[in-house]
Order: C-alpha cells, then sequence, then structure tokens
C-alpha cells in the first residue's frame, strides 16, 4: 500500500522527505520485458462509445478516489520563507512586535481574573465572619477555619449562613445549562424587527 | 560614539527603574512562545529619544562607512544567506544549539494564529471567569492547606521480606491519579488539544478507505491525518499486525477552536434522536472522548457541501479526544458543558 501520502505536509527534513525521482526509480529496477498481448481489434464499430459502454472492466477505480488519491500525493505546500537580509530583519520585527502584543493581551486577561479572584476572596472572608444580624465576629466565634468549610465555631450556625452555602459545591458540576454556551454574536438585534419602518 | 549609546542607556535606565514591578509576581505555570521571546525586548521605545545632534547627522555616512570596512575587514554574508538551524538536538552541551521555537528560523517555528475565533473570545470573556466563580474554594488567611501526604500506602505486617520492600501500588490501578491543586485564576481549565481518532479497518483490503478517511479528517480538521499500523493481530476485530488500519489527526491551537465551534453549533445540533454524550466518558485525568458514527461525520459543513466527491460507503466514523488542562473529570465536563457539548447520565456526583 502506498501511505506516501500521509507524510506531513510540513518541510520538517527527515529522511523520508527525499524520494527519489519516479524516472531514476524505473531505471534502477531490473527491467523484465513483460509478454504483451494484442487484444483482438473491435469489429470497426461506427463509433466507439457503444463499444467502451459494453466493455465490463472489473476493478475500475471510483474515479473519485483517484481524485483524493491525486490532491492527497500533490499538496500545495508553500515554499519555505527565503528573504533577504533587510526583509528578513523587517519580518523579525514585525514578529517579535506582534509576540510582545500577545504577551501583553496574555498579562491583562490574567490581571483581570487576579482581581476577580481578589474580590471573590475578600467577599468570601468577609461573609465567614458575618452573623445573622449583619455584624462582623471574632475568629474565635466564626467557623470555617480549617479543611472543612463548614465547620462551625463558638457561635454555632448562625455565623457565616452565606459563606456555607456558598462553599458547598453540591449542585455545581453538570449544572451549566445548554443555552449558556449559546454563540456571542452580533445578530438577532436586540429588537429583532423594526415595526415602525414604513417605505 | 558614548552619544550613540546614550539613547540604550536612557532606555535601560529607565527599565530598570519599571522591572521590579513585574518581577515581583511569580511566573505563571503556563508556558508560552512569546513568553521567552520578548524578555529581553526593551520596554521603552526609541522614538522617545531625542534625535541625534547635528554634527553626528553631517558626518553620518553608511556608504563611506561601508567602503572602509571592506577594505579593512571581511565584508558581511551576502544577502541571500540563511541561518539553517542544526538538524538535530545533540543536547545541552553541544556547541550547536537550536533557536527557540519561536523564532522563525527555527525548524519547530509555527506561524499564527491567524484567526480569533469565536469561541475563543468566548471562552476568555465568559467562559473562564464564570468557571472560576462556579469553582472557587476559599481558604481563610492564616491557614496553610496540608499536603497530599504519602500517596502509596506501605507494607505493613509482621513478615520480614516487608522490609525495604518498594511502596504498594495505589488502590485499583496501576496508576496515580493527578492531584487536583486548589483552583486560583492561573489554573482554570481550558482546551489544550483535540485529537480524532478513526479506525478503518476494512483499508487492510482496499486502501481507498484509508485514503478517503485521511481526505475526509483533513477537511474536518485542517490537519494532515497520520496512518497507524496494527501493532498484534485480533482475529475477533480482523486485524492484522503491521497492516495500516488507523488514522490520527491531532489539532492544535486556534484550529481546536474552529473544529469544536463546528461540531458545537452545526453538527450536533442536527444529528437526530442523539441522547448526548455520555457523562461517564472521561479517563479521570481530564480528557473528554466520544464517538460519532459515518452519518454524523458527513453532517459536518466541509463533508456536506462537497458529498459528491467522497464515495459514501467509505466516509469514516471517529472518536474524538478532547484534551484539557483540568486534572479531573468534573472540572472537564463542566468546561465541556460550558462549551456546549449536551451530556445525559448523572453529572451532579
Amino acid at each position: 500500500m502506498n501511505l506516501s501520502i500521509f507524510r506531513p505536509t510540513s518541510r520538517h527534513l527527515t529522511p523520508s522527505t527525499f524520494r527519489t525521482p519516479t524516472l531514476l526509480r524505473q531505471n534502477a529496477r531490473p527491467t523484465i520485458s513483460k509478454p504483451t498481448t494484442t487484444t483482438p481489434a473491435p469489429r470497426a464499430p461506427f463509433s466507439a462509445t457503444t463499444f467502451l459502454q459494453k466493455r465490463k472492466t472489473k476493478n475500475l477505480t471510483d474515479p473519485r478516489i483517484t481524485a483524493i488519491r491525486y490532491h492527497l500525493t500533490h499538496p500545495l505546500t508553500p515554499r519555505p520563507l527565503r528573504f533577504s537580509r533587510t526583509r528578513y530583519l523587517r519580518h523579525w520585527t514585525i514578529h517579535r512586535a506582534w509576540l510582545l502584543f500577545l504577551r501583553k493581551q496574555r498579562w491583562t486577561q490574567e490581571r483581570a481574573l487576579e482581581r476577580q479572584y481578589m474580590s471573590m476572596r475578600a467577599a468570601c472572608e468577609a461573609l465567614r465572619l458575618l452573623d445573622d444580624k449583619g455584624n462582623t465576629v471574632s475568629e474565635a466565634e466564626a467557623g470555617g477555619f480549617g479543611a472543612d468549610a463548614g465547620s462551625l465555631g463558638a457561635r454555632g450556625r448562625e455565623v457565616g449562613r452565606l459563606y456555607r452555602s456558598a462553599m458547598s459545591k453540591k449542585k455545581v458540576w453538570g449544572s451549566v445549562p445548554v443555552e449558556y454556551a449559546r454563540a456571542q454574536v452580533d445578530f438577532p438585534s436586540r429588537e429583532g424587527w423594526n415595526h415602525a419602518w414604513m417605505r | 560614539m558614548a552619544l550613540r549609546e546614550l539613547p540604550s542607556r536612557t532606555a535601560s535606565a529607565l527599565c530598570r527603574s519599571t522591572r521590579p514591578v513585574f518581577a515581583a509576581l511569580p511566573p505563571s505555570p503556563r508556558r508560552h512562545t512569546s513568553t521567552d521571546a520578548v524578555r529581553d525586548l526593551e520596554a521603552s521605545s526609541s522614538f522617545a529619544v531625542p534625535p541625534p545632534s547635528a554634527d553626528l547627522t553631517k558626518d553620518y555616512d553608511p556608504v563611506a562607512r561601508s567602503k572602509t570596512r571592506r577594505l579593512k575587514q571581511k565584508p558581511l554574508p551576502p544577502s541571500r544567506y540563511q541561518f539553517r538551524p542544526p538538524k538535530y538536538n545533540r543536547g545541552p552541551l553541544h556547541p550547536h544549539q537550536p533557536p527557540p521555537p519561536s523564532d522563525p528560523s527555527s525548524r519547530e517555528f509555527q506561524p499564527g494564529p491567524f484567526s480569533l475565533p469565536r469561541l475563543e473570545q468566548t471562552y476568555q470573556s465568559t467562559i473562564a471567569e464564570d468557571l472560576l466563580t462556579l469553582t472557587y474554594v476559599h481558604t481563610p488567611p492564616g491557614y496553610k492547606r496540608a499536603g497530599p501526604g504519602q500517596r502509596l500506602r506501605e507494607w505493613t505486617g509482621d513478615s520480614p521480606y516487608y522490609k525495604n520492600r518498594p511502596l504498594r501500588p495505589p488502590r485499583g490501578s496501576s496508576a496515580l491519579r493527578l492531584l487536583t491543586p486548589p483552583r486560583t485564576f492561573r489554573n482554570i481549565p481550558e482546551i489544550t488539544k483535540v485529537v480524532l481518532h478513526s479506525m478503518v479497518p476494512e483499508a487492510q483490503e482496499n486502501s481507498a478507505n484509508l485514503h478517503v478517511a485521511g481526505m475526509a479528517l483533513q477537511a474536518l480538521t485542517n490537519v494532515r491525518a497520520k496512518a497507524h499500523k496494527a501493532r498484534h493481530n485480533v482475529v475477533g476485530w480482523n486485524l492484522r499486525e503491521g497492516k495500516y488500519v488507523s488514522l490520527t489527526a491531532e489539532v492544535e491551537r486556534e484550529d481546536t477552536f474552529h473544529f469544536l465551534s463546528k461540531l458545537v453549533d452545526v453538527v450536533l445540533p442536527k444529528i437526530k434522536e442523539w441522547k448526548g454524550v455520555s457523562a461517564t466518558t472521561g479517563d479521570l485525568s481530564g480528557n473528554i472522548t466520544f464517538g460519532l458514527t459515518p452519518d454524523q461525520v458527513a453532517l459536518f459543513p466541509e463533508i456536506e457541501v462537497n458529498y459528491d466527491s467522497y464515495p459514501p460507503k467509505m466516509i469514516p466514523g471517529c472518536h474524538i479526544t478532547i484534551h484539557t488542562s483540568a486534572t479531573n473529570d468534573r472540572d472537564a465536563l463542566l468546561l465541556m458543558q460550558s462549551i456546549g457539548i449536551p451530556f445525559y447520565g448523572k453529572l451532579n456526583a
């Protein structure tokens, strides 16, 4: 089976990339002269179409498969970039600027998430120390300090009720509705239909 | 010369004052190509520096300078000279070191990204924040979580042979599961790559099956499929050792988002009487797998518009494995749900 068509398209220099040209390969083989079978000449019909239609050739490859094989073996790979010195330097400068841009973008996203994380942390800490009356209690009276977020302190259940319910992750897993994943697109618009439109 | 060096010196002096602010942050655990490459770039621009003085510009004659250089020493290499990195990496002690993969001359260099997929934007703007909120676990200030401790059991008993024995393997499996660190803003699960695998045992008789399947996978994923041989003889599956029987396409970077958004927005809604992906999927370390039949693969827009150019019986089914950076399955399933893959079964464990 010819599997050369599944070679990677990129030009990494592996020994398998180098193929002997077809002509050379043919010459290298010992030539065996096959006895040529002479097909009997058709009985000279007026046109060849009927004859060709009548001829039943077995193992005829589907032309679609032939086309797929052709396009797998002849990938339109662009040649590697070859630049002169100045063009290469220009290319390199733009590339570095692009990397710098990507890095700044990533940094901004990470800072946004960090800000969110820190504010959630502050909010949870405030809720942990909050009692039923809305007062902040001392560390000794509040619970939730330790591996178990649901542990109670000296004042029992009345302190940090919201904190405990926030930390119980019971219905979190698998709770995302399908509508959540609706693609965020610019259409349809909020209004949807302009009823006031008149020609 | 001293004047010429002035701009770079001012720039480095300016930089020195700003560097410690960045250095105070611990380095992010995720490594990107651009992280190392940009480190030695100066933050200040050369446009901010005042232009050179008038006498300097009057003396500036690059042509004459290059002529004197040509007379004195060896000229620069010709303009068509291209640096070729070494073919093999021979280790850190070898004098020929390859350039970093971010360098365009590197052999591992991949250009891009060339597009900003909608799904990636959605992930960054919405999904990541929501996942962080959903899975946040509070650690009160002053409390330090205990580490995992010893994860492998020791041999306990009276037998003298237990002494100095290697530790017992973990319960139930031969490998230890991944540890899940507490959630922070830096380890929110994200999609790392997608691998498509299609098994074509008919290719042992007729290679056309393999070729058509490879073309179909390539059309779906924008990635060249790789063929694999059967490693053993399996009579029940009609496999013979050493024959090419399957194909994989490994999709990375922006292509993952393009592929997944096609899958979620176009293909999955069109499947008739489909329950969804089983909620028991996953390999316990955050990678989700499900399968599509040949009919379902034919629903992909790339195949659908061009359906006539594939022999209909040879369109392959495939398994899709979505690799995520989550370390357990429920985090990965939550991410998959928020992307829009429907699940059936008990998810809320």
